[in-house]
């Protein structure tokens, strides 16, 4: 880990503990290294290291928050960027209202590492561009018809050092991965169609090392995956209509985080994040009396598995990691949380609240959401158990209104299931819903042999936006009686 | 010359043999977050970033660094020098820019009075905002932001600019409660100079919407007439930024502009024009780009005829074409000032008297434009204000509703824009903004109710 500027960092806090008009301060230390590298058809595309240094600098006043951070960390400029916090949260008391409530919070002290087998950061750069250009050149030969191939793959290492007012001093060091490919297929008529794998870029993410990218084996799924472009430029599209729709495990994945995940962050259903997400149809009432689904549908909250991309030791109020149901067999139970808005609703922070670097404050965010495995068994076996119905996946597209209830989403291919057997390929599948309701026509959900935590590089949410990592862990499931179309 | 520029260009001695290229930004912003009628999150947020380019022959590599300090730069050129010559060759690379190419004047893009806002600065012209949504029985939500950054751009082979500029945005909700639904209304301002916020006047818009939006009616799914306000018309406009005028999108083949240049996509009333040299008021663009390559104004769409593309260095030596300015900060290929042209109409209230029935949209909630990206097939829902137009009047507030239609067939239907625009910050691009009319298009499809009968 980059040594963090230690001696600053406390000296800016035994400044801050001496200023008499504030309530609790944080000084949190982030340094983020990263490389970013794409290969399109043959050529390198981008090849870029990334780096960001800095700290941020949150306060309570007598009523308010503020803000301040600095990317030189020396103690002058810290002790600086404390001054302007300060004083933004002496602006901001004199117009607020009503006082934040700010429950305490045990003082956290220790240490959490991403578990990983082969640092990527040891990878020479030439094996990590070979190993997007054999597999883009697979996914263009064979056919004129293949247009474009591109594989990717990015690499984050973050480390953070957080001390509060509270006695709170954790330090934790993250390696977040995410790699992928897709192909686009284009007809003589102008057509085109795309297929990635593992899921959709921005999709395919994790915390580990680089025995993952062994894992995936990009060169193993070449084949498959242009053959489906290619057959699909040729399909004929989804029709319309009421289905019975079954998911594939990475569009479980982004159900989750639209319609389950958003939804339960508590800043949101209190209004917070109006100017740019929306709010929640999950108000505070409906708490423990909501039936958000079927009784198949258990979605839990947590940050302690390992692997995850919402997985770390300590939110960034120091809460520690847990694991809490949202959801609880069809009965919504809980939210994502801070302590500041838990505290409104009666109950203790879920631990969610992280920045997406030295320059912004934390906001809640999800960490590993995810839907329990069911007794399903595998996808093939759900198809097998479908008399008439379709099976999409890898999202394309995804829109979900200012409440989180009508969402519409379309994906990549969508195979017909006839009696049991997947007859023919459709293209340019959507579905479309209201979010209880279509949780609540879950009939089926694949068991922990199918399950698979995926995760999502870049959630974005906040005011000026803010790009986090989550995780979904999900299996295959089905769903009745859903209005499908086609974008064709 | 800007202390900047000087930096970055003593840095460039130290590149050696290589070719390279230093683009620096340091953005300073004062961010007054409020929501449920409290300032929420008020913050100043520094955003330093250089972004550094090393070249040996077609091999090029590139760092990204917070590190704005000439250590930490000629570290971050001697690191990519070395990744530079481990990696292949990039088809078409040309070199960096050189001292020549476009010159012309700068568009005024800076205000003392926006760089100098204090916080006590941006509380004092918040609270009658506040205030006034309170006094009205609503609840506020919203930002205003003082920002001012800088930027500027050297090569090895003498390229060598710098510019400042000020952003001062004021968006505000009124609502008819802080998160659960129900009535909204929006207002928006965009100005370089914080004295000419239009703060008041916009608060009491977002009033005036919400308060006409209470006890909405359901209406049929179907397709509609539609008059949009510029909020909505951008943000359509951003989606088909994002699929349509790159480079990267037209040679991979998803654009709707791919092998289409010199044909009608769309109707013949529209113009769709990148305009980053904009003098006026509604001009936001910075006058060069990431490679330093002077910005022009480039015809996209004209009379519904598509024009051009955009493109960098690289996409335009290896397609046969010249660069347009267009390399965005930290990377890709896109607009960061699309405007549309503007039509006759004096008013919405002139669009609106030849809508028989249909809808007026103030605002849209989650466009995504990926669906089928050659037609431009975009769905996405109304948000913060629609209504019922019978025989050319607002008659009645509506819940909102989700569409699923080709933006392009779209505007092909359109028959009507209003003569004044409007400037809307993009939120991808802290230095852009798109412009739009207000614009009528027939026979919108509306394929679902946002929130109906869920319990």
């Amino acid at each position: 880990m980059p040594s963090p500027p230690d001696a600053a960092l406390r000296a800016t806090l035994d400044w801050l503990r001496k200023q008499p008009s504030l309530r609790y301060a944080e000084v949190r230390f982030v340094d983020t290294r990263g490389e970013r590298l794409r290969v399109r058809d043959g050529r390198p595309e981008q090849v870029t290291a990334e780096a960001s240094r800095g700290v941020g600098i949150r306060v309570l006043g007598a009523k308010a928050w503020g803000f301040a951070c600095s990317p030189d960390t020396s103690e002058g400029a810290l002790l600086a960027a404390a001054n302007r916090a300060v004083a933004i949260a002496r602006a901001s008391d004199a117009v607020s209202r009503a006082p934040v409530v700010f429950p305490g919070q045990a003082a956290a002290r220790g240490r959490y590492e991403t578990k990983l087998a082969i640092d990527p950061f040891t990878v020479p750069l030439e094996d990590k561009l070979g190993a997007l250009d054999a597999p883009v050149r697979a996914l263009r030969a064979g056919d004129a018809r293949l247009a474009s191939a591109e594989a990717w793959m990015d690499w984050t290492r973050q480390d953070k050092r957080l001390l509060s007012t509270e006695g709170t001093d954790v330090t934790q060091s993250f390696t977040f991965g995410a790699c992928g490919m897709h192909v686009f297929a284009r007809g003589d008529d102008g057509e085109s169609q795309r297929r990635s794998y593992p899921t959709w870029q921005g999709g395919d993410g994790f915390q580990g090392g680089w025995e993952r990218i062994h894992a995936l084996d990009l060169g193993a799924h070449a084949d498959r995956v242009k053959d489906e472009a290619l057959a699909l430029l040729v399909a004929p599209p989804c029709p319309s209509g009421q289905r019975t729709l079954l998911l594939e495990s990475s569009q479980v994945a982004l159900q989750i985080h639209e319609s389950c995940g958003h939804p339960t962050e508590l800043d949101r259903v209190f209004g917070s994040e109006i100017s740019l997400a929306g709010g929640s149809f999950l108000q505070p009432h409906l708490l423990g009396n909501l039936r958000y689904g079927s009784p198949l549908v258990t979605l839990v909250a947590d940050s302690t598995r390992p692997g995850g991309h919402g997985t770390f030791g300590w939110d960034d109020e120091g809460v520690p990691a847990g694991t809490r149901p949202l959801v609880d067999r069809g009965l919504f139970v809980d939210y994502l949380s801070s302590r500041e808005t838990a505290v409104r609703v009666g109950r203790a922070s879920t631990g969610t609240m992280r920045a997406d670097g030295w320059n912004r404050p934390p906001i809640i965010r999800m960490i590993n959401v995810s839907l329990d495995p069911g007794e399903a068994g595998t996808l093939e076996d759900l198809v097998a158990d479908t008399d008439d119905g379709v099976l999409v996946a890898t999202d394309k597209s995804w829109s979900i209104d200012d409440l989180r209830l009508n969402f519409q989403f379309s994906c990549e291919i969508a195979w017909e299931i006839k009696h049991g057997k997947r007859t023919r390929l459709l293209r340019n599948p959507f579905y479309t819903g209201i979010t209880p309701r279509f949780w609540g026509s879950c009939d089926a959900v694949c068991g922990a042999d199918d399950w698979r935590l995926w995760g999502v590089s870049t959630c974005g949410k906040g005011d000026p936006i803010q790009s986090m990592h989550v995780g979904h862990g999900a299996a295959p499931a089905r769903f009745r009686d859903v209005t499908m179309g086609s974008a064709s | 010359m800007s202390d900047l520029l000087s930096l970055a260009r003593d840095v460039l001695s130290e590149a050696g043999e290589a070719e390279a290229e230093i683009y620096l930004c340091v953005a300073e912003r004062g961010c007054a977050r409020f929501a449920g009628g409290e300032l929420g999150q008020h913050m100043q947020l520094s955003e330093p970033q250089a972004v550094v380019r090393v070249a040996h022959g077609r091999r090029v590599a590139e760092a990204v660094t917070s590190r704005i300090d000439r250590e930490a730069l000629v570290l971050a050129v001697h690191e990519t020098a070395r990744a530079a010559r481990l990696v292949p060759e990039v088809e078409g690379f040309p070199g960096f820019a050189g001292a020549g190419g476009a010159t012309g004047e700068t568009p005024p893009r800076y205000a003392e009075s926006t760089a100098t806002a204090t916080p006590e600065d941006r509380v004092e012209r918040l609270v009658p905002a506040l205030d006034a949504i309170r006094a009205a029985g609503l609840v506020s939500a919203g930002m205003l932001e003082t920002s001012r950054s800088s930027h500027a751009i050297a090569t090895t082979h003498g390229c060598a600019r710098s510019h400042d500029a000020t952003i001062a945005s004021f968006r505000v909700w009124a609502l008819e409660t802080p998160g659960a639904g129900g009535a909204a209304g929006y207002g928006g301002h965009l100005h370089r100079d914080v004295r000419a916020l239009r703060v008041q006047e916009e608060a009491e818009r977002a009033v005036r919407i919400c308060k006409d939006s209470i006890g909405p009616v359901s209406l049929d799914e179907g397709t509609y007439d539609v008059v949009m306000e510029p909020e909505a018309v951008t943000e359509l406009c951003e989606w088909l930024a994002a699929i349509a005028f790159g480079a990267p999108e037209v040679e991979q083949g998803t654009s709707p502009m791919a092998g289409r240049l010199g044909e009608r996509i769309t109707g013949d009333t529209v113009d769709l024009v990148e305009d980053p040299c904009d003098a006026s008021e509604l001009g936001f663009g910075a006058p060069f780009d990431r490679e330093g390559t002077r910005k022009s104004r480039v015809p996209l769409i004209e009379k519904g005829v598509a024009r051009a593309v955009l493109y960098d260095r690289t996409y335009a030596a290896r397609l046969g074409a010249a660069s347009t300015g267009s390399a965005l900060v930290p990377g890709g290929i896109g607009p960061t000032s699309l405007a549309m042209g503007a039509g006759a109409a004096e008013s919405v209230d002139d669009l609106l008297s030849g809508v028989d029935r249909g809808l007026y949209v103030c605002r849209l909630h989650y466009v995504n434009g990926f669906l089928e990206p050659r037609r431009a097939v975009m769905t996405g829902l109304t948000r913060d204000g629609c209504f019922l137009v019978e025989k050319g009047k607002i008659t009645r507030p509506v819940g909102n509703m989700r569409f699923t239609d080709s933006l392009l067939e779209g505007l092909a239907r359109c028959d009507g824009m209003t003569r004044g625009r409007k400037a809307i910050p993009t939120w991808w691009s802290d230095v852009g903004a798109f412009v739009a009319p207000a614009v009528r298009i027939r026979a919108l499809r509306f394929n679902g109710r946002s929130q109906e009968g869920w319990r």
